[in-house]
């Protein structure tokens, strides 16, 4: 049995576990459970849209649903996680902004997962760091480490910051966007990645941030 | 609850009414290929080839099946797809391939003798092979689309 997909799974979990543990932050209720429950929302409706577009009816082929292997539509995927983690807090963009930084962490440990399922390198690159597949001369870029990498900053970065409620989760989500945005061209692809989604993605952030701290200087200047 | 049982016996009845087992297959007989005849296929290509193996039975073929054709799509010109159906009935393979459209060559390999001899586990299994037949990779279970382009990249590339 193929269980490289589950120890990237497990990867995620732990960043986002280890992410929390280190901060003290104010979430209402189960902070883990709610970043799990995004992914598992986020997750499916990618794999339904992936079937959908595919042609497959998943009233025939309920099975379908679950084979994850198969394909996820990335920009579902996204649209589904986000929806569920942001829409039950959208009334504390505090609690929202506190777990950003968990669910940036949770993305770059799924990107390091590529470790468990050997599919880090990318395009061919001649760089120190690049490294080959088993048995080829063909050094690669290991984009997927490098997503990580930008995941993780964001990550250590976000927990630091303290601005207007929402402006983090804004600014998360364009800092995942252009992680995605600035790696996608070495990210071997059929038909290439979903590029005009992060642009669209990455500009929506920055609106939300600046909605964020309009909000707030708007609060702050009335009596 | 009542509502959650009418649901799910509208699912079952809606499943089950919109199968189409009985239609005649209209993708015709696949050709029966040996060890020999398929290593014969791959001494006379002047391309790279990926090897899918599947059957019908199949639940995670299915999955995997919109994504080769996307790949054949975009790489078909440049490398061969071939596909393997193994353990399977003739009506089996072309009602699959009414239902999936893969427009390129498919064999019937019913005992599995071209994939006991090229190894690894498991339908569905892909294999890629630089020109001249070296068997260069071979992926076990439904292949990713990341997995599928970097290794086509690298039999473009090699």
């Amino acid at each position: 049995m193929e269980l490289t997909l589950l120890w990237a799974v497990l990867t995620a979990f732990g960043a986002a576990y280890l992410t929390l543990r280190l901060r003290q932050i104010d979430v209402p209720t189960r902070p883990l459970d709610r970043l799990i429950g995004a992914a598992v929302v986020g997750m499916f409706a990618g794999r339904l849209a992936a079937i959908l577009q595919a042609g497959i009816n998943p009233m025939l082929n309920p099975g379908q649903l679950i084979l994850i292997r198969g394909g996820v539509d990335t920009l579902w995927a996204s649209l589904g996680g986000f929806a569920a983690l942001a829409w039950p807090l959208r009334h504390n963009l505090r609690a929202l902004d506190n777990l950003a930084p968990a669910a940036l962490a949770a993305l770059g440990g799924w990107h390091a997962g590529c470790v468990w399922r050997s599919t880090c390198l990318g395009s061919v690159s001649e760089l120190p760091w690049a490294w080959a597949l088993p048995g080829s001369d063909l050094t690669r870029h290991p984009v997927e480490i490098y997503a990580a990498i930008g995941f993780a900053s964001g990550a250590f970065l976000f927990a630091q910051l303290s601005l207007p409620p929402g402006m983090v989760t804004g600014l998360a989500v364009s800092w995942a966007a252009l992680t995605r945005l600035l790696t996608e061209p070495m990210r071997p692809s059929v038909g290439g990645g979903p590029v005009a989604f992060y642009v669209v993605a990455a500009l929506a952030g920055v609106a939300l941030s600046a909605w964020s701290n309009q909000r707030s200087e708007t609060r702050t200047a009335s009596p | 609850m009542r509502r959650l049982a009418l649901a799910a016996s509208l699912f079952v009845v809606v499943a089950a009414c919109s199968s189409s087992t009985s239609a005649e297959p209209q993708t015709p007989e696949l050709p029966v290929i040996d060890l020999a005849g398929f290593e014969q296929l791959l001494a006379d290509l002047d391309r790279p080839a990926v090897v899918n193996v599947w059957a019908s039975w199949c639940l995670p073929c299915r999955a995997e099946a919109p994504l080769l054709q996307r790949a054949h799509a975009e790489f078909g010109d440049r490398v061969e797809f071939i596909g393997i159906d193994y353990n399977d009935s003739q009506r089996g393979a072309r009602l699959f391939l009414d239902e999936f459209d893969l427009p390129f060559q498919h064999y019937f390999d019913q005992p599995g003798e071209v994939i006991a001899s090229l190894g690894g586990f498991g339908v569905p299994r892909t294999y890629f092979f630089a020109i001249g037949g070296e068997l260069i990779k071979t992926h076990n279970g439904v292949i990713d689309e990341q997995t599928l382009a970097l290794q086509i990249d690298e039999l473009l590339n090699r």
